[in-house]
Formats: structure tokens, sequence, C-alpha cells
């Protein structure tokens, strides 16, 4: 990187914002075409009922809820990389901060949707605001679904600022390089950005205390999440060690998320000088430690339920191994704990072919791993006339679809209309190497 | 009053352009900005920058979030008195959470006009004395010099070993 010049890292990143060729269009209105799939299916949803999805009882919360977990927690790393390795002085984090800071900002996106959608009378969602109403009706602000619509609108209010305010320098850069109607559009974006001394003084001030401020409530928002299940009196959810299991879990996936996105990006934008096979290579390793955090969660929470002598726990967890979903275990620990441990070895990091196919696998795996939390805690709780399944159906199928083309249908549009890697961090690590 | 023209040396090393702001005074021109793609301690250092505001605006944010989430909380326990789970009508636990959200959301929205306040943004008038390559790979110093001192500081900034660009 340190043979990179100013001038080069402008010029690789501007090239990015070039018109785009017909196959980025068409990759743009086949993702349009899941998300109209999933709005449609949404919208049936609407007018026929929630029963048209596989929910039951017991097993009330299904696809819905683990899209909304699986999602905030794809979140998560981006926080981690912007703010809390900013903290640290991580610089290799530079070169993807940018991007993983855009993933956060569409993953909270998408997973705000699932509430909406789970809802099934969308129309009533006004109830869980705090607003005067006629019936003097507020919300209960006891129960943990409450703190997570304070956490998740927090979360994404922070994490689209923070994301504007790393932007400017940038805008700036991209109003002074062009013309005509983009350069009256990024003059507006740019808030009259020229990198004055004084406002780069403020702008330093201010970019530190969001990072400061986004740390902790980046382990907070997922923890609120962890507790809308640690919170209920259900077998397999009722335990402390939800919030730290959690953390660690988001954190894993949303590392896996990032190389998913970086390794395609890297080689269609010819970032190769930028984003570096060590930036990849320290991303691979850090997931190595997330691998075994969750490894050991997943280790703790049967020996909670062993150790604990309590027979319904106990029944709980064999269930989870031995019942009709024990595939779902199965992939977990194997997809999210024995395969990232690959990464120990590193010819396995330095090829990208296996950095990208064991990033699917840990998304994968950590998706099952939400649907074991989420669907095994209560299709097999106390009362064994009460025990239940649970399969998706295909209006679920098609907002899952719908979710994830959104969210590829808003970073692939952030890819050519914004710069998509940090110009100002780049030259700030550049500076300080030089 | 004399007329006073504004001139900007542009010099793609941070220490030259600290050295010539340092230095610009004393030759009897004014300074008036330095601009640059990125944040820069030794022209910090050269203009003697005082610790930003904008710290103040954060935690004014927080202690205003802080209370404002609890009291939300309280206020609407209240309005509905019913014992709900075995928890007090006014649980301090549950509300800490509340509170610690809005402290961190307020947090950010002061930070975040702190930041527009100190930093005076949005600033589209500062656009008119400004050189675009200076959010590219050039750190720009912009002073004034009376009229007929034009020449003088072109030439000061070119010793430096800036390029010069003057500003009708």
């Amino acid at each position: 990187m340190s043979e990179l010049t100013f001038a080069q890292i402008d010029q690789t990143v501007l090239n990015t914002l070039e018109r785009p060729r017909r196959s980025y269009w068409g990759a743009v209105a086949l993702l349009a075409l899941g998300v109209l799939l999933g709005a449609g299916a949404w919208t049936y949803q609407i007018f026929t009922g929630i029963g048209v999805g596989g929910q039951n009882v017991p097993v009330v919360w299904g696809t819905y809820l683990i899209n909304f977990v699986f999602w905030v927690g794809i979140a998560h790393s981006g926080t981690l990389i912007s703010a809390i390795l900013h903290l640290f002085r991580a610089g290799w984090r530079n070169p993807i901060a940018r991007a993983a800071e855009t993933m956060t900002v569409f993953a909270v996106c998408t997973a705000g949707l699932f509430p909406f959608v789970h809802l099934g009378r969308v129309w009533q969602v006004y109830y869980m605001l705090p607003v005067p109403n006629q019936r003097l009706l507020w919300p209960n602000f006891l129960s943990p679904l409450m703190f997570d619509v304070v956490a998740i609108s927090t979360y994404l209010t922070v994490s689209s600022l923070f994301w504007y305010t790393g932007l400017l320098p940038d805008l700036a850069l991209v109003r002074d390089r062009s013309t005509g109607r983009r350069h009256r559009i990024f003059r507006v974006l740019s808030l009259g950005w020229t990198g004055a001394h004084s406002q780069w003084l403020n702008y330093s001030r201010g970019y530190l205390f969001f990072a400061a401020l986004a740390t902790p409530l980046v382990i907070s928002v997922h923890s609120v999440v962890s507790w809308d299940f640690a919170l209920g009196v259900v077998p397999g959810w009722h335990t402390t060690i939800f919030a730290p299991y959690f953390v660690a879990g988001a954190i894993h996936s949303g590392l896996a998320m990032v190389l998913t996105l970086m390794i395609p990006l890297r080689r269609i934008f010819k970032y190769e000088a930028i984003i570096t096979m060590e930036v990849l290579d320290n991303v691979a390793k850090t997931m190595v430690l997330t691998g075994l955090i969750v490894g050991m969660a997943y280790g703790t929470e049967y020996f909670i339920a062993w150790y604990s002598h309590n027979p319904v726990e106990w029944e709980s967890f064999r269930w989870r191994a031995m019942g009709e979903y024990g595939y779902g275990l199965a992939f977990m620990v194997v997809c999210n704990v024995l395969i990232p441990s690959l990464f120990l070895f590193r010819r396995v990091r330095a090829s990208l072919r296996c950095l990208f196919a064991i990033s699917l696998v840990v998304n994968f795996g950590m998706w099952w791993e939400r649907f074991v939390i989420i669907v095994g805690g209560v299709a097999h709780d106390f009362m064994p006339n009460a025990w239940g399944l649970y399969a998706p159906r295909l209006v679920e199928y098609c907002i899952m679809i719908g979710s994830f083309s959104l969210f590829f249908f808003l970073f692939v549009l952030f890819c050519k209309h914004l710069p998509s890697v940090s110009m100002t961090e780049m030259k700030e690590t550049l500076h300080h190497d030089g | 009053m004399t007329a006073e023209t504004p001139i900007m040396g542009l010099f793609t090393d941070d220490a030259k352009a600290a050295r010539a702001i340092r230095e610009l005074t004393a030759q009897g021109f004014g300074f008036r900005r330095a601009h640059g793609p990125l944040p820069s301690r030794r022209i910090a250092e050269a203009l003697g920058l005082k610790t930003s505001k904008v710290g103040w605006f954060t935690l004014v944010g927080g202690i205003i979030g802080f209370f404002t989430g609890f009291s939300l909380a309280i206020f609407t326990s209240t309005q509905w008195n019913l014992i709900v789970g075995g928890k007090p009508i006014i649980a301090l636990i549950p509300f800490f959470i509340l509170g610690f959200e809005f402290t961190i959301l307020f947090s950010v929205i002061g930070n975040v006009v702190g930041l527009l306040v100190c930093a005076r943004l949005p600033d589209y008038k500062g656009l008119e004395l400004y050189d675009p390559r200076c959010s590219g790979e050039h750190f720009g110093v912009l002073a004034v010099c009376a009229s007929g001192r034009e020449r003088e500081l072109m030439d000061f900034f070119q010793k430096k070993g800036g390029e010069v660009r003057v500003f009708p």
C-alpha cells in the first residue's frame, strides 16, 4: 500500500463512479425484481392475513424474526470495523471501513422491515410509538420488545449519521472532480466542505466521539435483541449468556458478510492495491477469534443445561441435537465453528476462493443458528402436549428473497454512485506510513 | 481602507505548508485559511489551534438524552398505573436501558449539531476562495496582501516550494 500515491487512490476510487456497463443495470434490474417479489408477497400477506405464513401455535416466531436477528447481526461488524477498530487505531480497517459502514446502514434498514412484516396489521404500527392518542395508551417500556424498538431506531439513526459524516470529505472530492449534474448534486451533498483547518479540527473530534458512542451502542443493540428471547421464560432462551453470545455471533456473521461483499468488489473495481490480501487476512484472523467465541457459547449453553439439573432445560437442549431440527444444530456448529477454524492455516487465508467460500458458509450457518434458537425454543417448551413444528411457507420464502435482494440492490446502487472506499482514510494511512 | 488580494499557495507536502504558515505573518501578509485533503497535525501545530468545542455539544446532548429517556419511561408507565410482570410501576433497571439508548441517540445528535455549528457547515460561500486540488493531494494556504504586494506574496509561496493561485 505504501507504493500508492494520493492521486492513485483518488483515481482508483473515482474510476468506480464511471458510467456503468449494461451488465450492471442487468444486475440492478434482477435485484429489483427480487425486491418486487418480496413486496408483492408482503402485500398479499397484508390483504390475506398473517396466517399465510407458517407461524403457528406454539411456533409463533418464524422466519420473519430469524431474518430480523440475522440482518441486525450482519449490521454489527460494520460498526466494529468503523468504530471499534478506529478507536484501536487498526490501520488495516481503513480500506474496508466505508463499505462495512454502508453494509451496516442497509442491513439495519432491511432488519427494520421485519417487525413490520411480522406485525400482521402493520397499519397499527404507531402503537409502538410513544405518541399522545385518544385512548391514553402508551407503550409498555418494561417489555424487551419496546427496548428493541428504541435500540434499533437509535442504531439506524446513529449508523446513518456516522456513515454520512465519514462521507463528507469524499463527497467534496467527487464534487471537485465532476461536472454538470453530478457536480451540482455533490455540491449540495458535501455541504460546502473545503477541508479548511477549522473543519478538520472539528471533524476529527466529532468523528472520534461518533466512534466512542457507536461502540457501546453496537454492544447494547444486539444485547437488547438477545433479551427479546432471554427475558422470556422459555427453555433454551432464559439464560444470562445470551447477550455476549448474540454480540459475538453478530460480529462473526458480519465479518463473513464483509468478506462476501469485499472479495467481488475488490475484483470488479480493481481495488487490489487498496484492499490488499493483508486486509482480507486480518478479517479472516478476526473470524477465527469470533468463531471460537461463538463455539464457546454453544458449549456453555449445553454445560449450563446439564449443570443446572433442570430436566426441562436439558430436554430442550437434547431435542435441539437429536430432534427434528438436529440438522440445524449440525449446520451451525460445522459452519460457524469448525469450517472458519480453517482460517488458522495461512494457505486458506491466502486463497480468495477459500475466503469467499467460507464466508458464504458462515452466512448460511449463522442463519441456521438463529433458526435453531428461535424455533427450537418455543417448539419444544414445558408441556409435551404443546410441542409443535414449523416450516416456512411460500410467502415467507418470497419475503426472505425480497430482503436479500433489497440489501444487495441498495449495496450495488451505492457502489456505483458513491465512493465505496474512504479516500480520506486511505490518505491518512499513507500519510502516517510515510 | 486598502484593497486586499487573496492568493493561495498550494503545497504537495503539509510540512512545507506548515512552514509557510509560520513565516507568513512575519513577512507582513495576512493568513486566512489552510485547506487540505486530510487533517494535518503539522498545520494544526503551526496554527496553534485550540481544542474543538464539539465535545460540549455531545455532552449536553447526552445529559438531555438520559433524562428524556428516563422521564419518558416514567411518564408512560404512570399513565397506565398497573403492575406488569411483578415489576414496580417505576422500574429503574428496565428504564435505565431506555435512558442509555436515549443518551447515545441525543449525544450523537448533539455531536452532529456541534460539528455543523463549530465547522460552520453548510458553507457554500467558502467555495469561492477555494482550489479543488485541495481535496486531492494539495495543501492550500490562503493568504491576503495589500494591493501592490501581490508579486511579493507569490514569490514567498514559490520560495517555500508551492504553486500559486491568484483569486480575482
